[in-house]
């Protein structure tokens, strides 16, 4: 029987060879020299024919098995080694800089404009806009403020030099006139858009600045409307924790008036109690007559306010001009 | 305005906190903008009343007492024993400070234990006040001593006092009066207003002996009122009156000036006072007051000692021979009380708003009087304010009143009465009041009831105060204003969906922005007004829109274009050592359109510097924006944004912004804008020192001419088969001409063509380059043979050859 013996030390010997290759070459060269064609394990396969009909079942048997055997772990040790070939000679450090790809950042303001608006728009507000360039009736003869007025003094409004519409607009209220003027109520609608006031630059003010405007107009608005909706608006762009109060004021065009003032931890933090954010009111029905509303038939509401005061509330800005320097260091921080 | 906590105090009772007062005004629509408090002498010192008096549990010398002080009882501990049940005496509060000797440490009283036994106090002996040398036992007040009372008060000595600063509103002239702010509280408080009497003593000469009034224009100047005072001594002002006015912010001139602006803060009517004698007398032996207006380039000297011309629409106060004030904005400097003053003519008057405005306004001359008056005076307090002046001026610099007024307009006439119909309130402010309370309100504020017409409808007498109550709504915010809008119940939002056309295209900007950040821009803002010599940079002069009042000149044009804006956004960065910058703008411009103003939207964008973000590796790491970077964006851009058929065409010439450019077009035509290179002369001018790349296109065009619908093609199902071609063509050929001859060979299955080389150098004769093409060729319904490719190529190849003049090396 020393055929049979000598199958298992030779597959021993084949897996241990194969194990202790060290790289790709080497354990193709081992698989010759055991399972290639004039390999060791080879000539031990051959020397089956020569075998009695007694003992070929079994040593068959016994061989195939040890074949399989080598097969595997020549399978195997391939695998380990394809991938030890694989890796780079310099391994990588993870902990480098990537290559970024820049991705652009919107503006603030852009950012501030689109969340007021994402707010109303849940509440059936569609966006609106208008001409910078306006007219005296647009901007204040239609809104109730009459020629003599202290808010029409050359101070606070450019003029243009050319002769038909000569002034650029001091509010987005002039929108409203336009709106209305239009098409016939109801009408939901907010207005973003550049106003300009003529204010030296400084960390406050810019002759160009930004300004949000919200106007509803139906049947049977009243006061409460105007309050449940800022509330809303409000809560949803400054947190729920967000305290809201509306102080008596005076606006041309709204009667009643108010100013609304908020509170929360930011504003605690600034050391006050409140800090003024919006304005608002009732539409006066003056102007719903100018536009050609019947005030005894429809009501409603309109508020304004400032997207540059709530950009540097939101973010904690303490200088107006940094909107219009376009600093990179500014515009990445958004 | 400014108005102190106890002047306050006189006109109404009102027991709320300084902090308390602050918060009611401002619901009122009063907004405090500033509050100053001034201490008095012994501050938190209050007359107490002693209550029980026993002796102290653990200390024979001590009693423990229980005190009222006014707000409350309270436990003291002391060590006096001078006392009874019932006395009154001084208790200073916790946080009160007591005198010490000069340089000892503060004594603060405080909350403690004495001997285990609370005390919230100490009751004062005269020696502890600093009110005695030395004095033994608890200083007993008198009997009248009202418990609360502060000591200072009790004593007759300062006390403290707070002082509003109130933000007034251009529509309640009224507020700038101390009366007009008491009559808010008393409203709000049920209190009853208490105006100042004024019982004058009856003269002996007449006062129509002495002066006659003759309004020429009674349009301008509805009431004159005039009142005598003979034999006044001029001189300082009693301290009561000079600390009220200094307070006020007001400066303290004599004690007949002093008393007209003292009268002017409490009742808001600006008065004036002319010496008598200074004043022409007219052939009758006595001056007649004029009021007219005045000559065209009438010179006249003010108080404040400024010569002015005057036009002949301002109002002039005169008299037979010379103007003597300006009417409602200041006197003159001819008719001036002096020291020498004896006589004093008090001028009470009502002009009207819009010229007394006009006058302020064309002379650049405002004052407390010219303020009040263009927000609309009270015609009706005009006698009742003279009288006040003229008995505090015989109480402050004595003389002797001429009997009776001279006055233009005795009996002035009402206010429009105002009617409301009390459901209007509920259907506009969303709360039930009912009509009796409304009712209730606007008689706590002057207004009286006219007329009940019809059930549900009250019609109001508005006082002459009351300029800006016009028509119902005016009422209605009254109400809310003393039903606290605080009270006002929210509802949540409801009812119409609005509809706007611009709504879509609001949407439509989002999304091009969005792109545009996407492909690494950032989004700058800049400056809608810009200096003339940057918007020359853009557009001819002729079509700039100028301001008529600029700020100043590098402000004062309405931007052409967005670029020059980017340029000093640009140039801000590069100052500040940011080299690297891709911004992108949307935004308005404006243009002159056949002396038209005309806006457009533009879409702008400006890159500089390196391409990509710092890395630490690889050739290209440092590479710089060119050209082709802004092209490759704004393929990108306008492809993503719907945009299809755009030609890039180059100019012949430089423009005097960009160096070599290109015209944008849609589809041969529509001019959608440019591209091109800053030239180096402007690059250095803003300091800008790599490559300058910037585009504008016009983004309204863009918005009308996109078409973003997207509709689904079948992917290939069958092989493409690739060939590259490489050839030398002249510098002058085109990707374009390339492009054309391409389509012109019309080559069969041809899906697609991609340059994907441009080379000049070795191998490459002078003025040509070399180009390779990869063309893609594959049919939609069988696999293509390489016969048939080869054939279409072959004509292909040929029809290059013969229209580029090509040399074909490879393919």
């Amino acid at each position: 029987m020393s055929f049979l013996n000598e199958i298992e030390p030779l597959k021993l010997a084949a897996l241990a060879e194969l194990r202790a290759a060290a790289d790709l070459p080497a354990l193709e060269q081992s698989k010759g020299a055991w399972i290639g064609p004039v390999g060791k394990f080879t000539a031990l396969m051959k020397q089956l024919g020569s075998l009695s009909k007694e003992e070929k079942p079994a040593a068959g048997k016994l061989i195939n098995q040890a074949k399989v055997e080598i097969e595997t772990v020549l399978a195997e040790r391939r695998a380990e080694l394809e991938i030890k070939a694989a890796l780079p000679k310099e391994p990588t450090d993870f902990s480098l800089p990537g290559r970024r790809r820049t991705l652009g950042k919107l503006h603030p303001l852009t950012q501030v404009t689109e969340d007021i608006i994402r707010c109303f728009r849940k509440i059936g507000f569609a966006v609106a806009d208008g001409p910078e360039i306006e007219d005296e009736y647009h901007c204040f003869d239609a809104l109730n403020t009459p020629a003599d007025h202290p808010a029409r003094d050359a101070q606070d409004t450019f003029y243009l030099g050319t002769p038909a519409r000569p002034l650029l607009r001091t509010h987005t209220s002039s929108v409203q006139i336009r709106a209305m003027k239009s098409r016939p109520p109801p009408i939901r609608i907010i207005v973003p858009g550049r106003v300009y006031r003529r204010d030296n630059a400084d960390a406050t003010h810019n002759p160009t600045f930004h300004q949000i405007e919200g106007l509803y107009v139906d049947k049977g608005v009243t006061v409460s409307d105007l309050k449940g909706t800022v509330e809303f608006v409000f809560k949803q762009l400054l947190g729920d924790d967000v305290k809201l109060r509306f102080r008596p004021h005076y606006f041309s065009y709204t009667e009643p008036s108010f100013e609304i003032d908020f509170s929360n931890a930011l504003v605690k933090k600034l050391g006050k109690d409140w800090l003024e954010i919006a304005g608002c009111g009732m539409v006066h029905p003056q102007v719903f007559e100018n536009v050609g509303y019947d005030p005894e038939q429809w009501s409603g509401w309109a508020f304004g306010f400032g997207i540059e005061r709530i950009a540097m509330i939101r973010y904690g800005i303490n200088d107006i001009r940094l909107f219009y320097e376009n600093d990179a260091r500014f515009l990445k921080q958004f | 305005m400014k108005v102190t906590l106890n002047w306050l105090k006189q006109y109404v009772d009102f027991n709320w906190s300084p902090e308390e007062l602050t918060e009611r005004l401002t619901m009122l629509g009063l907004e405090v903008e500033g509050v100053q408090k001034f201490s008095g002498e012994f501050e938190s010192i209050v007359v107490s009343e002693i209550i029980t008096h026993d002796k102290h549990p653990n200390a024979d010398k001590l009693s423990v007492c229980r005190v009222n002080n006014g707000t409350g009882e309270r436990q003291i501990v002391c060590g006096a024993q001078n006392f009874k049940v019932g006395d009154k005496v001084p208790l200073a509060l916790p946080g009160a400070v007591m005198p010490t000797p000069a340089g000892a440490p503060p004594f603060v009283i405080k909350v403690g234990k004495i001997r285990s036994v609370e005390s919230h106090g100490m009751m004062c002996s005269a020696k502890e006040l600093g009110l005695a040398e030395d004095a033994e036992g608890l200083l007993l007040l008198r009997d009248d001593a009202k418990v609360g009372q502060s000591l200072a008060e009790y004593l007759g000595r300062a006390t403290g006092d707070v002082l509003y600063d109130l933000e007034i509103t251009p529509n309640r002239p009224d507020w700038n009066s101390v009366i007009g702010i008491a009559r808010e509280i008393s409203a709000l408080t049920g209190n009853p207003l208490k105006l100042p009497e004024a019982n004058l003593p009856v003269g002996v000469e007449k006062v129509d002996s002495l002066v006659a009034v003759r309004v020429e224009n009674v349009e301008l100047c509805g009431r004159y009122t005039a009142r005598v005072i003979r034999g006044v001594k001029i001189g300082p002002s009693p301290d009561w009156l000079r600390a009220a006015l200094e307070k006020a912010g007001l400066r303290s001139i004599n004690n007949v000036v002093d008393v007209t602006n003292f009268v002017m803060l409490e009742t808001g009517q600006p008065l004036h006072a002319f010496d008598y004698h200074l004043v022409a007398k007219a052939a009758d032996g006595k001056p007649t007051v004029v009021v007219r207006r005045a000559q065209e380039g009438e010179l006249f000297v003010t108080l404040d000692g400024q010569k002015r011309a005057l036009t002949e629409d301002m109002l002039l106060i005169a008299d037979g021979e010379k103007g003597i004030a300006l009417a409602g904005v200041m006197g003159g400097q001819n008719t001036e009380i002096n020291e020498q003053t004896l006589d004093v003519l008090i001028e009470s008057a009502y002009f009207k708003p819009q010229n007394i405005r006009a006058t302020s306004k064309k002379l650049g001359l405002r004052t407390d009087s010219s303020y009040r008056f263009e927000r609309g005076g009270d015609i009706g307090v005009c006698d009742s304010a003279s009288r006040r002046a003229a008995q505090l001026i015989l109480e402050t610099a004595g003389g002797q009143l001429a009997e009776g007024v001279v006055d233009t307009c005795p009996n002035p006439s009402e206010l429009k009465a105002v009617s409301l119909r009390h459901e209007k309130t509920t259907a506009l402010l969303g709360v039930e009041i009912s009509a009796a309370k409304q009712i209730e309100m606007l008689q706590s504020l002057g207004l009286a009831v006219a007329t009940s017409q019809e059930a549900g409808t009250t019609s109001f007498r508005i006082p002459t105060f009351r300029v800006d109550l016009k028509r119902d709504v005016d009422l209605i915010e009254e109400i809310a204003r003393l039903y606290g809008v605080d009270k006002i119940p929210s509802t949540p939002p409801r009812g119409a969906t609005g509809t706007h056309a611009y709504d879509a295209v609001h949407d439509q900007l989002a999304e091009a922005r969005r792109i545009l950040a996407g492909l690494g821009l950032s989004e700058a803002q800049g400056q809608t007004l810009i200096a003339e010599s940057a918007a020359k940079l853009a557009v001819a002069s002729e079509t700039i829109v100028t301001l008529a009042n600029p700020l100043s000149s590098d402000m004062n044009v309405l931007r052409p274009s967005l670029l020059p804006g980017l340029l000093d956004s640009l140039q801000h960065n590069l100052s500040r050592k940011n080299g690297d910058v891709a911004l992108f703008e949307i935004g308005r411009v404006f243009t002159l359109v056949n002396g038209q103003s005309k806006e457009e939207r533009r879409i702008a964008m400006a890159l500089t510097g390196r391409r990509a973000a710092a890395f630490w590796s690889g050739d290209e790491r440092d590479a710089k924006f060119d050209a082709f970077d802004l092209k490759g964006i704004l393929e990108e851009f306008l492809e993503q944004f719907g945009l299809r058929g755009i030609a890039y065409t180059k100019r012949v010439e430089s423009t005097p912004l960009l160096l070599e450019s290109a015209v944008i077009a849609l589809g041969g035509k529509h001019s959608l804008g440019e591209m091109g290179q800053l030239t180096p002369t402007l690059a250095k001018k803003y300091d800008l020192r790599d490559a300058v790349f910037l585009a504008e296109l016009n983004l309204d065009l863009l918005l009308a001419r996109r078409n973003p619908a997207k509709s689904f093609k079948a992917l290939p199902q069958f092989p493409s088969i690739g060939r590259d071609v490489a050839m030398l063509v002249a510098e002058a050929t085109t990707h374009d001409a390339v492009l054309a001859a391409v389509k012109q060979a019309k080559a069969g299955n041809l899906e697609s063509v991609e340059l994907f080389d441009v080379f000049r150098g070795k191998g490459v004769p002078d003025g040509q380059k070399s180009v390779a093409y990869a063309f893609t060729y594959r049919a939609a319904d069988r696999t293509l043979t390489d016969a048939e490719v080869a054939a279409a190529h072959e004509k292909l190849v040929a029809r290059l050859t013969q229209s580029l003049n090509a040399t074909v090396r490879e393919g």
